[in-house]
């Protein structure tokens, strides 16, 4: 139905949650140390990732064992609010938390993820992802890292690319073809790579905005003899994990394309035309948002809030920086307020911030992927 | 909040969508007749953004928007046949003037409803020709400015609903047209055209039903939801217009094929009230007036 109101089940969901966070949060002394990728957690975003596990409020939709209390989706979608607005991160292992635990507990068997999903969950363990490769990106299923079942082990060899996070990260979520003569699609499998197995070797390298900004990772992996029983999911079903776990981060992708947003209502206040436009972007992505999480609509409509969010930050940012004048030409410069809860609380110039924004329209599917999506799925033009 | 119609509200769509598929033939008067006799006019705000949506999609020929959304918010009634409304302070470009029976006037003494007779309307020959616009001059009336909520959605509704209509017409051409052995809606270069317009329709729709929403609740950002809805109507037109027209190729600009009708209503929701740029303009002084 159509209306304003949250319901009051919602609202004491959120008092709940609210007065949760302002208990335990940790506080900008403690959180002096900072993530310097996102899969290096400090000792006190640790702690604050097992709070939040351990009262049922890391991921509320999951059975208490896992973090959660067994939520809606609306109230999933409440606590993501109060996240996004707080500014607060309830991981500083983003991926692991949202994408490869996720992947375990849809797709591995009990013993993996007590193994595996309960520790990255506790913040015991960090995780990255490892899909990209040199020869495959928009084409994710044409990658060639291969493993070959020897007895019980697989035996991978190959190369990943832009694995943020791969140099800090305990294990690895890893995508390998199994059988090259399957159709692209089919003969994909994931395995669960630690990177302290011999033949792992993470070269971290700079991303353009600074030199010392190292997040991304090249992952070579030379006749790497990963334990069988990581396989996660069957054998050649891989695509399916790929499609299920990052499908399930999507559905919720634009609360932070949102919450990007209204910080750029904060930091750039102007008496432009564009200001407005931002403003009116950010209402209308909610109920974009609101009325996909309703369900009933086309899951290809994902990604017509990816590419309007990721784009309308583009601009937003864009016009930010041209307002700024040739001040935009300092840098690092702080744009925003300091927030020790949020990852990219640096202080960050609008260069870096308008920079930042194509990691948006770029990583997830590029902006033209998402147009070819909702042209062939959503208005059934030709392939 | 919830942002998802209800299944009356769904109903309702699917019963108008049906009844304009089987009426587009019949002349105006009969429209009209089979408009007010379904009851469309008495809709709630959203109900009535779902029947003006729909108007769009058609690019209704009857007074239907200025009686819904002109007259009765200032009167704080429905018309007794046709109406409209002058709040402009100018009675400049006014909606269906011409044909109204009864005209509610800003004025400087609040609201006047009064006969059609009893003001001098010029219609204006517009491009749009299936549209009634009219300069008007009420003497004796101070005529001042302030334009209702519901007037700035339902534009913004019906230009959506245009909208739709020439997605859908670009959608059906691309995928029939054939060049250089293959459809054109194959070629990327179409698609992503295709895709910027349902992106553009997408944001557009759901600022139009919220601000329905905010005006059915009495919600205080109404006013806000208003502009919005009708600075993202005109934003989309612009995106709709130049890319639909573009992707018809040559076959859109005649006469002959149906897509002008569409671009015209597109094009004519933007700039009556004035267009996204005026919007947004009055939107950013809004921020400042609650600012100060």
């Amino acid at each position: 139905m159509m209306k304003l109101a949250s319901d009051p089940e919602i609202d004491k969901f959120v008092a709940d949650f609210s007065a949760f966070v302002d208990e335990h949060m940790p506080t900008a002394e403690e959180a002096s140390e900072r993530p310097r990728s996102c899969s290096h957690v400090p000792e006190w975003a640790r702690r604050w990732q097992r709070t939040l596990f351990d009262a049922g409020w890391l991921l509320p939709g999951n059975p208490p064992e896992y973090g959660g209390r067994n939520a809606t989706l609306p109230q999933m979608l409440a606590h993501q609010e109060v996240l996004s607005r707080r500014g607060i991160y309830h991981s500083f292992n983003p991926q692991g938390v949202g994408i490869i635990a996720a992947s375990i507990l849809t797709f591995g068997t009990e013993e993996q993820k007590k193994k595996w999903a309960v520790p990255i969950l506790r913040a015991e363990i960090t995780a990255s992802l490892g899909m990209s490769e040199p020869g495959a990106g928009s084409d994710l299923a044409g990658l060639r890292t291969r493993a070959v079942l020897d007895g019980d082990h697989f035996v991978v060899n190959g190369q990943k690319v832009w694995t943020s996070g791969a140099h800090d990260a305990d294990v690895l979520l890893t995508f390998v073809r199994t059988d090259p003569d399957a159709p692209k699609h089919k003969g994909i499998s994931v395995l669960l790579i630690p990177t302290d197995l011999e033949g792992v070797v993470c070269r971290p390298f700079p991303s353009m905005t600074r030199v010392d900004d190292i997040d991304f990772n090249e992952v070579f992996f030379t006749d790497v003899r990963v334990p069988k029983e990581n396989l996660i999911g069957e054998l050649n079903k891989g695509w399916t994990v790929a499609n299920g776990s990052l499908g399930h981060e999507r559905t919720m992708l634009w609360i932070g394309y949102a919450d990007h947003l209204e910080d750029l209502i904060r930091d750039a206040p102007s008496d432009n035309e564009w200001y407005a436009t931002l403003q009116m972007d950010l209402q209308a992505l909610r109920l974009l948002g609101y009325e996909q999480l309703s369900g009933g609509k086309d899951p290809a409509t994902i990604s017509m809030l990816k590419l309007f969010g990721s784009e309308a930050i583009q601009r937003a940012t864009w016009h930010a920086l041209e307002e700024s004048g040739q001040e935009a030409l300092i840098h690092p410069a702080r744009t925003a307020p300091y927030n020790h809860m949020d990852h990219d609380a640096f202080g960050q110039s609008w260069f870096e911030r308008y920079s930042r924004s194509f990691p948006g329209t770029i990583a997830g599917g590029t902006s033209e992927i998402h147009r070819n999506i909702i042209a062939e799925r959503i208005l059934g033009l030709p392939r | 909040m919830e942002f998802e119609f209800d299944e009356d509200q769904r109903l309702l769509q699917q019963a108008v969508r049906e009844t304009l598929a089987k009426t587009r033939a019949l002349p105006e008067e009969e429209l009209w007749k089979t408009y007010t006799e379904l009851g469309w006019m008495e809709a709630p705000p959203v109900e009535l953004a779902i029947v003006l949506d729909e108007l769009g999609y058609v690019a209704d020929p009857t007074p239907f928007l200025a009686s819904a959304t002109w007259f009765a918010p200032l009167a704080g009634r429905l018309p007794e046949g046709a109406g409209t409304g002058v709040f402009d302070g100018a009675g400049r470009f006014v909606l269906d003037a011409d044909r109204a029976d009864e005209v509610a006037l800003l004025t400087s003494k609040g609201v006047q409803v009064v006969s059609g007779a009893q003001i001098h309307a010029e219609r204006l020959v517009v491009f749009d020709s299936r549209l009634h616009v009219a300069h008007v001059t009420a003497a004796g009336h101070q005529l001042v400015a302030g334009v209702p909520d519901l007037a700035l959605t339902g534009l913004a509704a019906t230009t959506v609903g245009a909208c739709r209509r020439i997605l859908d017409l670009v959608v059906t051409h691309v995928k029939q047209r054939h060049q250089f052995g293959v459809p054109i809606g194959s070629f990327q270069a179409v698609k992503h055209k295709a895709a910027d317009m349902y992106v553009a329709i997408e944001r557009a729709r759901v600022l139009a039903y919220f601000s329905a929403l905010t005006i059915a609740e009495q919600d205080p950002r109404q006013h806000r939801a208003a502009l919005m809805a009708k600075a993202a109507a005109g934003e989309c037109q612009q995106v709709v217009y130049r890319n639909g027209f573009q992707l018809f190729g040559a076959m859109g600009f005649t006469w002959e094929n149906e897509l002008h009708i569409y671009l015209k209503r597109a094009l004519a929701g933007d700039l009556l009230l004035g267009s996204a740029t005026v919007a947004r303009k009055a939107l950013l002084a809004l921020e400042t007036e609650i600012a100060a």
